[in-house]
């Protein structure tokens, strides 16, 4: 094994690169949430913790609530049916499996915007939804423009970042244990609640929190589904740099957001006790 | 082995379905005569209006020098960080660990308002450069995985024999190394073109008031809402990204990275 003491050139190529392009920029939020803001909307170079404090104020204090609850409410469902879906690419052999793998993950490789306006389009009022109720004779469902619209887009968009670590934790179990737990007499339901879930659990943690997360800092899909009047954090902190021109607070959120996912980082390494090569 | 629960098999198929029907509904809207009424008739119109209008082209154009520019970029720094440091990678301080996978990890909005920024304050003008080097920022660290892993795979006694024969450390490279490598410069510059070519968000905060992607032009004329316009626009991204990735899915090196999202 050969250790090197210093650093080919090529290699700082690439880290000066990462050191201008990611380290820099984060670094200035980083100092930009500790300036101020004066009136004229210029930035005031003095040290201050006055972003943070004004996170703590009750305007900010209610969007918080509301992003957390709906991002905690479509990170569950996106468990709910990532799961099942997980469990039978996990389970099944074959072609069936890769099959099924890259059926899942050709949506989302088309254009993030796209998923977007299909949304739109199933559920506008003009949209494929309406017109089977029109044609139903039923009432039309206003969906698009509320916070139901927000949720529905949230749990399209992050389904399959959730489905990976589950189906790669599945993966990783012993199938003997499975036979083991049903030679033991034990039930399917048994089986699952004792033998699986106590074995995946962290991986399930750790898929949430790292779907969560960007979950919070979500800005198109609260901005094109959810309506004018639907707050969200993401979308409070886009509009403090392009509409409120107040960089210092939008810069303080960002940070938050970077500290919470830092901190999932280290809580996935401590767990896995592998390298960090191993959480993506 | 056959999969015995039928509950479960219903429920990944019912999820794939779900998952399928806003994008196959796009492609259908986009053939309907009247795009909101399914009753109206189909109807090649739109799609053939759109092929004579500048409003696919440019923005078209723009994406794709966009994507081949950062991809190249993308895969040269990420291919110079892979040679430099894959006989050391799992050694590597967990500093440097994570400032390689930070760019894959962070949500993109906190990536493109750094980046904003970071642009605004060193006065560059927001456009067509700026958006290829953010593009760049992060598919260098997936280009550099890739590129691990490929390099991973080479007989180290390959190089060592190079050089007891003579050849300095830039020949290894240029004769031996590179010439072995080139699949997985292949699949990475794909890749990062497919990352670029998709992108919104980062092209969305550092193309600055004038530059139009794909993309882009998808998201401006989707605030107005609904048009015929739209709706070929979205079937000719929705063409050109399927093809993508089923050109990734068919190359081993990026296959992998297909599956990971």
């Amino acid at each position: 094994m050969k250790t090197t003491q210093y650093l080919p050139s090529s290699a700082w190529a690439f880290l000066i690169w990462l050191i201008t392009m990611t380290l820099l920029p984060f670094t200035i939020i980083l100092g930009m949430s500790f300036l101020e803001r004066t009136e004229l909307g210029t930035i005031l170079f003095s040290f201050s913790l006055r972003n943070y404090q004004q996170l703590l104020d009750w305007v900010y204090l209610k969007v918080l609530v509301k992003t957390v609850w709906l991002a905690l409410m479509a990170t569950l469902s996106c468990l709910a049916i990532g799961f099942p879906v997980a469990y039978y690419l996990a389970r099944v052999q074959g072609t069936m499996k890769s099959l099924g793998l890259i059926l899942l993950f050709i949506p989302f490789w088309t254009n993030f915007i796209l998923r977007i306006y299909g949304i739109v389009s199933l559920f506008g009022s003009n949209g494929i939804l309406n017109q089977l109720l029109m044609f139903l004779g039923l009432p039309k469902a206003s969906i698009l423009y509320t916070r139901w619209g927000v949720y529905f887009g949230l749990v399209y968009n992050y389904l399959p970042f959730l489905v990976v670590p589950i189906y790669s934790s599945l993966e990783k179990l012993d199938p003997f244990l499975r036979e083991a737990a049903f030679d033991l007499g034990a039930t399917r339901f048994q089986t699952f609640r004792k033998v699986i879930l106590p074995n995946i659990k962290e991986g399930l943690f750790i898929g949430s929190i790292f779907v969560f997360i960007p979950m919070l800092g979500e800005y198109v899909i609260p901005d094109l589904l959810g309506g004018a009047k639907e707050a969200f954090l993401g979308k409070v902190m886009v509009e403090q740099f392009f509409i409120l021109q107040d960089w210092p607070l939008g810069s303080a959120i960002a940070t938050m957001l970077s500290v919470l996912l830092l901190a999932a980082l280290w809580l996935q390494n401590r767990w896995t006790s592998k390298g960090l090569a191993h959480a993506i | 082995m056959r999969f015995r629960n039928p509950l479960v098999s219903f429920m990944f198929w019912t999820a794939i379905g779900l998952l399928y029907l806003p994008l196959v509904y796009l492609v259908f809207q986009a053939f309907l005569e009247n795009p909101n009424d399914w009753r109206g008739g189909f109807t090649l119109k739109w799609l053939i209006k759109l092929f004579d209008s500048p409003a696919l082209w440019e923005p078209l154009l723009n994406s794709v020098e966009i994507g081949v520019l950062s991809a190249t970029l993308a895969i040269s720094l990420g291919t110079l960080g892979a040679v430099g440091l894959s006989n050391i990678s799992a050694f590597l301080p967990p500093v440097i660990q994570t400032l390689i996978i930070l760019p894959i990890l962070v949500p993109e909005v906190i990536t493109g308002l750094s980046l904003l920024l970071f642009f605004l304050l060193c006065r560059f003008d927001l456009g067509f450069l700026t958006v290829v080097v953010a593009h760049a920022s992060f598919s260098a660290s997936f280009v550099y995985f890739i590129m691990v892993e490929q390099l991973r795979k080479l007989d180290p006694q390959m190089g060592e024999a190079a050089q007891d024969l003579g050849a300095k450390p830039s020949e290894v490279f240029w004769k031996v190394t590179l010439p072995n490598i080139i699949p997985g410069i292949m699949g990475g510059w794909l890749l990062a073109f497919t990352l670029s070519f998709d992108d919104f968000l980062i092209s969305f905060f550092t193309s600055g008031a004038g530059l139009t992607t794909l993309p882009l032009k998808i998201y401006s004329l989707m605030r107005i809402g609904i048009s015929p316009e739209l709706n070929g626009l979205s079937f000719v991204m929705i063409c050109i990204s399927t093809c993508l990735v089923l050109l990734l899915i068919s190359k081993e090196q990026s296959r992998k990275w297909v599956l990971k999202g």
